[in-house]
């Protein structure tokens, strides 16, 4: 037992000397919202918790981050079911993780290039005649709605869920659809009964790994989001970066209180795929 | 098991030693200044001076990159590196070098003023005082000059040397518009006029803020109640809720209904490029020039200003508290101040932004020089623009601005 404990702890060292850096970041930022001039306070959290723009600015992006990691998540999905005996082929495979390659601002800038008011769909659009005029093309970037930054993120990470799922699509044994014919199953209950175990854990971290990064990654929302309402990492570093220092303390408790939401959520699903994986492990699946 | 504990206090004081080692301090400021120039150049010499500055615009990287680089190497044989990052990041920077006690610091030079140089102040980020040991500064300027001595406010005390000086100025085109509004009444009406055809960059924004001071200045009896007095939120309730009036009623009338104001000035000049609206500003009453050579802005374009004026402001540069080359910093100041210097950051073809030199200071032959140099057909004349200066209010307007604006017209 001992050894199994001490070979472990060797295996999570890389791991765990990697977080040396995310973790100094983490406890800083907890240190400056709770410690001001005069010692312990928390009346930074008072002053956030007062401020309607911080909770409307929350709201919106916690409700970005869900459409845009949902929309990604079934999207991908569809795709990969479609498609997977295909992409399994190195070239097509390579041509869906294409968008990958792209740093996310630049990806912006091509939905600003492409989608814009002035952009190249409006002025096909109006060249061929659908639209009277560039200026009734929809505004879809720096929106109020927020659909320039949705469609940014379902873009980019739509070849992400493909990269999560192909592989387990392509560990699944063909004989199990089989075992589900035979017994008179249609397609939907291929999916539940063969498709849906395999993929749950995997779709669940990917959804959580796409949700902590549309709701706090800064490049997106500040290239195409709109004056208001903003998203909570356009607030943090506008807190930061202002004009005076004394926000700076909001700016952290702003990220402290992003952590805390996706913590709770990650050690929610945590939870409850354990809970599964012990279940199954007991075979009552 | 002993052996291991002395291993471990050895290698402590061995990481100790090298702490101290490292922390010994540099030539100081105060050390540095009391060699007679002379010497300071002479050490000058050979070194490399890196520069942080904003990096947006290309007008004023290429004068950094084709004219000061070179002519710095060719006359005290110092390499220049411009390094472009934003004034309030460098700050960070310095910040966590501060927090880190890292003496020999990266940065030896940096381009200032405002807010940004009252945070740097404050914090004991600069070096300390200097210009009263630049030859050019004393020989060429108006040292006794308010603009020189007071930046937004806060005293200079010589920790910065004025190296150029803006005015912020509206630009139209003036194929589309033949007579630009003379007051923000008319603007207002014109904006009435022409729904969708104007809008300003956000607060955050250092233009779309300038913007807002124009219309504090304007709504107040007299715009000195502004800048001659500190930010007294009390005093100034009447004059601010004129403005968030008049911010307010223009707003349905502006860009795309003032659901969205521009992220930057970036954002709005694109918009002005591309004529969905036909007005657009700065803080440089010369910036049209070279964005109408580089054909981003229609030939047509002009400026104007309005009633009650134009706010400007000086620019400085300063150096960093833990700056590892002060003499090199230190020459390539006294050589940016310098009249040759400065005439070429004056002609249009790279900056063509405006010199705080007193031209009466200058030699006949260099003042004819200054004199003969031709801003454009879109810079308004110097006579003009100087009949309309108004001096910047105190930093903390700013951050004021910032935070009402976002309360009173956005979320509106």
């Amino acid at each position: 037992m001992k050894s199994y404990s001490s070979k472990l702890w060797i295996h999570l060292t890389p791991a765990l000397l990697f977080l040396i850096l995310p973790f100094f970041g983490i406890i800083t930022a907890v240190r400056h919202s709770i410690f001001a001039d005069e010692g312990f306070t928390l009346n930074f959290y008072q002053e956030l918790f007062q401020s309607d723009r911080f909770f409307s600015s929350l709201a919106f992006s916690i409700r970005t981050s869900i459409i845009a990691t949902a929309l990604a998540i079934m999207i991908g999905l569809i795709l990969v079911r479609l498609f997977h005996p295909y992409l399994a082929k190195l070239s097509p495979r390579i041509s869906v993780w294409l968008p990958m390659l792209f740093p996310h601002f630049v990806w912006g800038y091509l939905v600003i290039l492409l989608l814009a008011e002035s952009g190249l769909f409006a002025q096909v659009l109006s060249a061929i005649g659908w639209i009277d005029g560039t200026n009734h093309f929809p505004i879809l970037t720096r929106d109020p709605y927020g659909f320039g930054i949705i469609i940014t993120y379902v873009w980019k990470e739509v070849p992400f869920v493909i990269l999560m799922l192909l592989p387990v699509y392509a560990a699944i044994p063909t004989t199990s659809y089989d075992v589900v014919k035979t017994l008179g199953g249609n397609r939907w209950d291929q999916f539940k009964t063969v498709e849906w175990p395999h993929i749950q854990p995997t779709l669940i971290e990917t959804c959580l790994i796409i949700f902590s990064f549309t709701l706090t990654a800064y490049e997106v929302p500040a290239l195409i989001g709109t004056t208001y309402p903003e998203m909570v990492s356009v607030l943090s570093y506008q807190w930061f970066y202002g004009g005076s220092w004394d926000e700076r303390p909001l700016a952290f408790v702003v990220m402290v209180c992003v952590s805390i939401v996706i913590f709770m959520i990650a050690l929610t699903s945590y939870l409850y795929l354990n809970r599964r994986r012990m279940r199954a492990m007991r075979g009552r699946l | 098991m002993k052996y291991f504990i002395y291993l471990l206090l050895v290698l402590l004081f061995l990481l100790t030693g090298c702490g101290n080692n490292e922390e010994q301090p540099l030539s100081s400021l105060k050390e540095v200044t009391k060699q007679s120039w002379s010497d300071i150049e002479k050490s000058a010499t050979g070194t490399t001076v890196r520069l942080y500055m904003w990096g947006g615009d290309e007008g004023i990287n290429q004068y950094i990159d084709k004219w000061a680089i070179p002519h710095l190497k060719e006359k005290y044989n110092i390499t220049l590196e411009r390094v472009p990052m934003d004034t309030a990041q460098i700050l960070q920077k310095l910040q966590t070098e501060k927090k880190a006690n890292k003496q020999d610091g990266t940065i030896d030079l940096i381009w200032i003023n405002g807010e940004n140089f009252k945070n740097a102040k404050e914090n004991g980020l600069l070096a300390g005082s200097f210009t009263d040991q630049l030859p050019n500064f004393k020989k060429f300027y108006d040292t006794d000059d308010p603009a020189f001595t007071i930046d937004f406010g806060t005293p200079v005390e010589g920790m910065e040397a004025p190296w150029g000086k803006v005015q912020f100025v509206f630009h139209y085109n003036s194929a589309k518009i033949e007579d630009p509004p003379s007051s923000f009444s008319e603007l207002k009406g014109w904006i009435k006029k022409h729904p969708g055809k104007f809008t300003y960059p956000a607060a955050a924004d250092f233009t779309g803020n300038a913007f807002l001071r124009h219309v504090l200045y304007a709504k107040a009896d007299e715009p000195s109640d502004i800048y001659n007095s500190p930010l007294d939120e009390e005093a100034i309730s009447d004059t601010a809720a004129k403005m968030w009036k008049y911010l307010n009623n223009i707003e349905p009338y502006l860009w795309r209904s003032g659901e969205h104001y521009p992220n930057s000035l970036t954002e709005l000049d694109k918009l002005y490029s591309q004529g969905q609206v036909w007005m657009t500003m700065g803080y440089n009453e010369a910036r049209a020039e070279s964005l109408i050579a580089q054909g981003v802005f229609p030939e047509t374009t002009k400026s104007f200003i309005m009633e009650p004026g134009s706010i400007g402001n000086t620019h400085f540069l300063s150096i960093p508290f833990n700056s590892s080359n002060i003499e090199g910093a230190l020459t390539t100041i006294n050589f940016m101040l310098s009249p040759e210097a400065q005439l070429a950051k004056y002609k249009p073809n790279y900056w063509g932004e405006n010199t705080p030199i007193s031209l009466d200071k200058l030699s006949k032959e260099m003042r004819k020089k200054f004199k003969a140099v031709d801003r454009g057909d879109s810079v308004l004349s110097q006579e003009k623009l100087e009949e309309n200066f108004l001096p910047e209010s105190e930093a903390a307007y700013v951050e004021w601005l910032e935070e009402q604006w976002f309360n009173e017209v956005v979320q509106q």
